[in-house]
Order: structure tokens, then sequence, then C-alpha cells
């Protein structure tokens, strides 16, 4: 046996090409955009049905209604029940899930691909002829009200919840996607009914089919399914407007069982049709966007506060927002801010070092190809696609973008983009432990209530 | 059929080689056959410790390394602690294999040099915050850890969840770390798999150049893993800050791979997994009754365990909700089930096998799984043929003789003020 030498990494060996899937695209006569991506490493198929209209629709009075339109779709749909789909669906090997997001609804249905022809008519039916009766909306109303109610137990998304509305007031992304008691009690059989017809349209949606099948087959089954699928007026984009903020404050909520403060730290970030969305891809995973980041190295590496931290853009069709997250014990809650806020400025100031960039560019270079593995996988970058209007040779072009990016682009958009002193610093967690320890920053603390309320 | 290759090294490391071209990557899975099982009273939590130790470096190795090595060529990486086992699994660009290889057999056989005491009080601190934030911080964030014990004597191994205790966890010493370490960290105690886009000669040459000079230990320590059935059903109901109630429920199951096992992962799936099983049907379609449910069963060695929860909406009595649910239970002991449940339920084990085999990470963590506790990765071929020759009558027969009264332990979350 020969004698390695283990004190270096050993080299790699010349790359593998990697090609991401053929796309084949198509738009049927009705508007209806069609993807197919052919992957045959499971007798799997994978369908999926992208709305392009989600919770940003939502009016304040009505918050929720996008997503209870969406859980509504598999509650009942052409001739079958609640039960009657999901017993069809069960005997054809076939799994369905559906939902809505702030930019779109959602509906996924994986099956054993030999059973792919049967199974068509059942996702047209949940696409296209949902019941969305009476009975069914309070069913679904009455699960969603006892969700809202558990969720006064999850310190994480309570801070979550705050901090969108206190960054985006009552319009789009500042309710919950879920919505709130008071909007979905509100909700009637023909709010839902109005939604439906105004947002699930061919010319609002498209259909990816990703997995074991051909093009051919898929889109003759896509074609038989929607093909005489009426079209509709293209409805409207709402517009997100964020409440400005002009220098850094805290909201301090009160949760006296804690023992974790959850922290959230952040302001608007940017859509993601931004130009710089690759340098900020790179940005800030430098800063706190993977497991050797900064912040998470400091936090929980350093200093033991935490199981992990992590920052991150949300990039939506719209400015969503750039948070920095973090579950710490109560007794290190306002040295953690401090080091959270520390790791902004020094970025901000646009100190970093080759090694960093380089690990994180060759990191986002290299780990495409795992992430595509499965036809969900695929399908799931697919409906990105769509969503999002990227281009064609997105996935071939992804490389090159990111390799691209040096250190003065990482410093200008570090600098434009991250703001410390302007920042939303939001903290659900045992107020009595941690309140007085908070006046050392010097920002204005705000105690709320969990749903937002003042506290006296 | 899959292109498997099996072999052992001189020193007792089993290998695993699956090769596939399909994609430019390679997944690289240890599993080590120690788990919080392993653990002894007063040291709770020690395996899982362990496995945060085994990411701070070794001698070749700086600490946090191991992850900036992986994490700067595009893999992906992490590891897990369960009651047998612990595993550890990279899925690398598939010209990285050297490099992964490299950095498992450096953990492997040269982690004691590198280990501080500064090292351990981090990962330790980092562990209490992983308990905080999973079981602590979260409502019914204990339910599993109270359901473990009152399901098995305290000194049986499955008496509590791999997180540990806070007390054992602060109590967890360097010497601890070097024995644990000695004692389970050992080639002849672990099946390194490899999966993916290499070529087979070239694959075995590394390995044994990584890892053949690594010494096995000695004997293993004896662990009883004979249950011991407590008299009757065990109860407990007890009031914490959550809004609704719910009822927790584990049934005692012969292990893993017994057919009782495979007919209960079946049984466990016509009982809630979509709207047309019948926990769902019953007590969410129908009664409305409940906000959620669950059944499903765990792949564990020693014993097995179904577990099953529903949380009561409110309004709703908790006792309302269980007789519910012993109805539904009472219904399959004297009924039976349909063929079309059972077909159901046939299905969606086919779709979770290929959801598993179609990642090369998932299917090399199978793998690993049925080469450790079973001795037998070709068991990978013929896992479902259980689950396919399964009758109606089998998962009938599996109801009437494990979920009966005195085999089961209930778990009862009240909410405060109610």
């Amino acid at each position: 046996m020969t004698t390695i030498d283990r004190t270096t990494a050993p080299p790699p060996g010349p790359p593998r090409p990697y090609h991401f899937p053929h796309i084949t695209r198509t738009t049927l006569a009705n508007g209806l955009r069609v993807l197919v991506a052919e992957n045959h490493n499971a007798p799997i198929v994978s369908l999926r049905t992208l709305i392009r209209s989600g919770a940003d629709h939502d009016v304040a009075e009505l918050a929720g209604l996008a997503s209870i339109t969406a859980d509504l779709l598999d509650e009942g749909a052409g001739s079958r029940d609640a039960v009657k789909l999901a017993e069809d669906i069960g005997i054809l090997g076939g799994a369905v899930a559906t939902g809505a997001d702030w930019d779109a609804s959602y509906i996924s249905l994986d099956v054993l691909s030999r059973n792919i022809e049967p199974m068509i008519e059942i996702f047209a039916d949940v696409t296209r002829r949902a019941s969305l009766d009476s009975p069914s909306l309070e069913r679904v109303r009455s699960e969603r009200l006892m969700e809202i109610l558990q969720q006064k137990d999850e310190a994480a998304i309570i801070a979550a919840k705050r901090f969108a509305s206190i960054l985006y007031g009552t319009g789009a992304y500042g309710n919950s996607v879920i919505g709130n008691a008071e909007s979905v009690a509100r909700i009637s059989v023909a709010d839902v009914r109005r939604f439906y017809t105004q947002h699930y349209l061919p010319n609002n949606t498209s259909i990816v089919v990703a997995g074991d099948i051909t093009p051919e087959a898929a889109l003759r089954l896509i074609e038989g399914a929607f093909g005489d699928w009426q079209p509709g007026t293209e409805p409207p984009r709402p517009t997100v407007t964020p409440n400005p903020v002009e220098s850094s404050r805290i909201y301090l909520i009160d949760r006296p069982t804690a023992v974790q403060s959850e922290i959230r730290v952040g302001h608007i970030g940017v859509p993601r049709s931004c130009e710089d969305y690759f340098p900020l891809s790179v940005m800030n995973a430098i800063l706190g966007g993977v497991f050797n980041s900064r912040i998470n190295l400091n936090l929980r590496e350093r200093h033991g506060y935490t199981y992990g931290a992590r920052s991150q853009f949300s990039f939506r069709r719209q400015a969503g927002p750039f948070v920095v997250a973090a579950p710490v014990r109560n007794e290190v809650t306002r040295e953690s801010v401090h080091e959270i806020l520390e790791e902004l400025r020094h970025i901000r100031v646009g100190e970093v070092d080759d090694h960093e960039l380089n690990d994180v560019k060759s990191y986002l270079m290299g780990v495409f190809p795992a992430t595509v593995q499965s036809a969900s996988d695929v399908a799931g970058r697919l409906v990105d696609m769509e969503l999002y209007g990227l281009p064609e040779n997105y996935f071939d072009m992804y490389r090159e973008s990111i390799n691209a990016i040096d250190k003065p682009t990482i410093a200008r958009v570090a600098h434009k983009y991250i703001d410390p002193d302007r920042a939303l610093i939001v903290i659900v967690g045992n107020a009595g432990q941690i309140r007085e320890s908070l006046g050392g920053f010097g920002y204005p603390i705000h105690e709320l209530d969990i749903e937002g309320g003042a506290v006296a | 059929m899959l292109n498997l290759t099996e072999y052992e090294l001189g020193n007792g490391l089993r290998v695993v080689l699956n090769e596939d071209h399909s994609a430019p990557l390679v997944a690289v899975n240890l599993w080590y056959h120690v788990g919080s099982k392993n653990e002894r009273p007063g040291r709770t939590g020690f395996a899982h410790l362990f496995e945060h130790m085994l990411f701070s470096g070794s001698e070749h190795v700086g600490n946090n390394e191991h992850f900036r090595y992986i994490q700067s060529v595009g893999g992906v990486l992490n590891g897990t602690t369960f009651f047998d086992r612990t595993n550890y699994f990279e899925t690398l660009p598939s010209n990285y294999l050297a490099l992964g290889l490299w950095l498992e057999s450096d953990r492997m056989g040269f982690f004691l040099p590198a280990l501080t005491q500064e090292k351990l009080d981090i990962q330790r601190e980092v562990v209490k915050e992983e308990r905080r934030q999973r079981y602590d911080n979260v409502p019914y964030g204990t339910a599993f850890e109270r359901q473990l014990r009152l399901a098995y004597a305290p000194d049986y191994s499955y008496h509590w969840p791999t997180i540990g205790s806070m007390q054992d966890l602060e109590a967890a010493s360097l010497d601890d770390v070097r024995e644990f370490f000695t004692t389970w960290y050992r080639p002849d105690n672990c099946v390194l798999t490899i999966v993916g886009d290499f070529a087979p000669d070239e694959a075995k040459r590394l390995v044994e150049q990584y890892f053949g000079d690594i010494q096995p230990g000695g004997s293993f320590p004896e662990f009883d893993l004979e249950r011991r059935p407590l008299e009757g059903e065990q109860r407990e109901v007890f009031t914490t800050p959550v809004q609704l109630p719910r009822i927790y429920r584990l049934y005692h199951l012969p292990k893993m791979g017994d057919p009782a096992w495979i007919h209960a992962d079946l049984l466990a799936s016509v009982l809630a997994t979509d709207k047309a099983s019948r926990f769902d049907r019953a007590l969410m379609h129908d009664k409305q009754i409940a906000q959620d449910v669950a059944a499903y069963i765990l792949p564990t060695e020693a014993t097995g365990m179904l577990l099953m929860q529903a949380t009561a909406k409110e309004g709703v009595a908790i006792a309302d909700l269980e007789a519910a649910l012993d109805a539904e239970i009472e219904r399959v002991v004297t009924g039976g089930i349909t063929d079309d449940e059972l077909t159901r339920a046939q299905n969606r084990a086919e779709i979770e096998y290929a959801h598993q085999i179609e990642n090369y990470d998932s299917r090399a963590d199978l793998i690993g799984m049925l080469a450790t506790y079973f001795g037998d990765p070709k068991i990978v071929h013929t896992w479902l043929e259980p689950y396919r020759n399964a009758t109606a009558n089998d998962l009938a027969e599996v109801a009437r003789q494990y979920l009966v009264p005195a085999n089961r332990v209930t778990s009862i979350f009240q909410p405060e003020g109610a």
C-alpha cells in the first residue's frame, strides 16, 4: 500500500461536465405556458401548477384569501369530494399538495409514472374545476383559525409576523400569508370564487412536468387536459410599499415562558429581478447565508450563543425583506444583537478576504447539481424560472454570473443594500430578563404584544 | 437493480460501492453503529454532543475546516444522531471523492490529537441551544421525551431522547469524549457507502489508502437490548403553555424489519396520511374534532414503536378526541381494512422508496442503514417485497395484536387554565 500524505487536502480530479436537463417549452393557444424536463432517476413524474398570483393580492380585510383558496383546491374538484379525491390519487400512487405564498399559488402532484395518464384528469380537475363549496370552506376556515391560535406559542413565527408587519404595514407582504383571526373569519365563498375566477386562468398559469416522461407524451397530456381552458383578463400586479425606517429601533415582544430570544435584525431588501441578484447572493453567503458564514461562525462557533444564525434576502417579485435570524439563550440576547450589528457594519465597510470570496463563489457554483437530483427538484427550478421570468439559458449562465463577481462588487452591494443604522430589531423573548440590557444600544425600544399592539 | 459492490477492509471497515453516472456527483456516507442507546444514565445526550465534536477538526483538519473544505468545492454535508446510529455524509462534485475520503478518514483515525476543552465547551453550549430551540422553547417540544420516559424502564437505552438532558450535557468531560471515541469510532464499527459517479477501481484504491491503516478497537461493551415490558398502560396528563390539547400515543412493536414492523408501517399509512385515511377522515373531515392527526413508525433497531398524535380543536374535550381515536382503532381491529386501503398504503411505500433512491445522498443513507442493521446492503433491492406481499389481514392482525391498551403509552398535553 502506498503511503499517502495526510497533511494536505488531496487535489481534485478533472471536473465532470454538468448540464441541466433539456427544457421543452410551449405556450398553448389559451396562453397556458408548459415546461417539460426529462429525468429518469426514478419512476416518478412531478406535476406542478404555478398560478402567478398569491397573497400579494390579499387586501388587509381579507388577508389569507389566496392561501384559503389554495387549501380548498383538493377539498373537492370535478365530480369528487375531498375523500374521493384522496382515494383516487392514492390508488394511482400519487401525493398532492396545494398552497400559496406571497407571489404565487401552487399545486404539486407527484405520481408513479405508470399511472400518469389517468392522473392528468385529476390534476386538471384540482387546477381548473375546484368545487369551492361552503361546507369545505367552513372546515378549512376552522382549521385555519386553530392554526392561527396555535401560532401564539411559536416564537419564531411571532417574530417573523411582527417584523413583516412593522416593515410593510397592512399592505402586501405585511400581513401573514395565512391571514389573521378577523380576516379569516370574514372570508366568504363568494370571495374565494372571485379570487379563483380572477386568478386561476390559463394565461396566468404555468404547468411544469418533470421526471420519467418524454416531452411528447407530456405535451400531449397537458394539451388534452388543459387545451380547452378558457382564458380571461390577466390580473394587474399589486404594488408593495414598505414603511420608511429612518433610524434603528428595537421592538420587544414579551413571552414570559421563553428560554430563548428569537432575534430578527433587518430592513427592506430587493426584488428577485434586482440587477445585483448574483453579487447579493455571494455577499449574503459570506455574511450569513451558509454554515461557515461570518454570522454563524461568530454566534455559534466562537461564542456558543445559538444552534444556528442566518441572514437572508427574501427575493420575491417585489422587494422582500433582508433579515438576520438567531434564536439565542436569554442571557446573551444583548451580546447577540451587538455581534449581529457588528457583522453588518463590518461587511458594509466592504472588507472581504480572498479566501472568503473564493469559498462562497465555488460553493454557489459547485452546489447546483447536488440540489437538482430528483424530478421534484427539477420541477421546483422550472417553477422558479417561470415565476421570476428567468431567461432560458439561466441555469447554464449561472456559473459564469457567479464567477464574474469580484471584491469591489461585493463592497459596492454591501454598502448599497446593508444598513445597520436603519434596522428593525425585533426580539421575541422573556422581557423581564432582557429588557434592561437592551437599553445600552441607545435605540428606542417599543414593547408590543404578540399581535403587534403597543404595551403600556 | 443497482450496481452494488460490497467488501471489507483488513481492519473491519465495511465498504459498499454503488456506481451510477447519471449525475457528476458522489455521495460519501458513513454509518457508525453507535447512538444514544449506547449512552449510560448520567451521560445522556453524549452521542449527539460527540457528533458535534467530530465537526470541530482532527489532526490534519482545523476547527470548522471540515465544513469549509466541503462547502468551498460545492459540497453539502451534515451528520445526525439517533438511538442506534450516528451518520455523517457529504455529497460532492464527483472529482472531489478523494477530499471526502481524506476528511472522513482523518476524523475516524486522527480525531483525538485535535481535541481541546475549549472546543468541547463551545459545542456543549451549541447543543444546549439546540435543545432549547427544538425542545424547550416550542409548544409540545418535550412530548417525545415524555413518551420515552413512560415507555421504557430507566435503565433501558431508549428511556431518553438523543438530545439528552441539560444536566448530563453539563457533566460531559473531555475524558468522556476520549473514551467514547476510542470505544465506538473505529473502522470495525462503521459502514462506508459511496454512491455516484466514480470508477470502482479508483474508489477502492482511495478507500484503502485513506482508511486501510486505521486500527480497529478491542471488544464492544455489552448492552442489554431486550425490552422488559412495563405493567399495563403507562399514562400521564400534564398542563403546559399550549393553546390546544393534544394526545400522544406510543405502541410497542417488534424491531425494524420484523414482518409486524413492516405491516405496522403500512397500517400507519392507512390510519393517517391523506384526507382519505382513517383518522383524517373520521376526526378531521367527518367529526371535525381534530386539528391534526399523525401515525408513523420509527426505524429503530432494538425494539419498535408506532407513534400517534392528535390535537383537539378548541372547545373539544381531549377525552372525546381520545374516545374517537380509539373507536377508529377498534374499527380496524374488528372490521379490518379494505384492499383499496392496502393498495394505497403500498403505493405510498413505493413512492417513498423511489424518492429515497432517486437522490444519491438518501440512497447512500438507505444502503448504509441496511448494511448496519441487517448486515446486507443488497436488501435495498428487495426492501419493498414484504410491503408488496402484505395482505389486508396482515395489517388488521397487527392492529389486533399491538394496538391494545396494555401495549401503549399515552401522554396528554392540556393547556394552562383548561
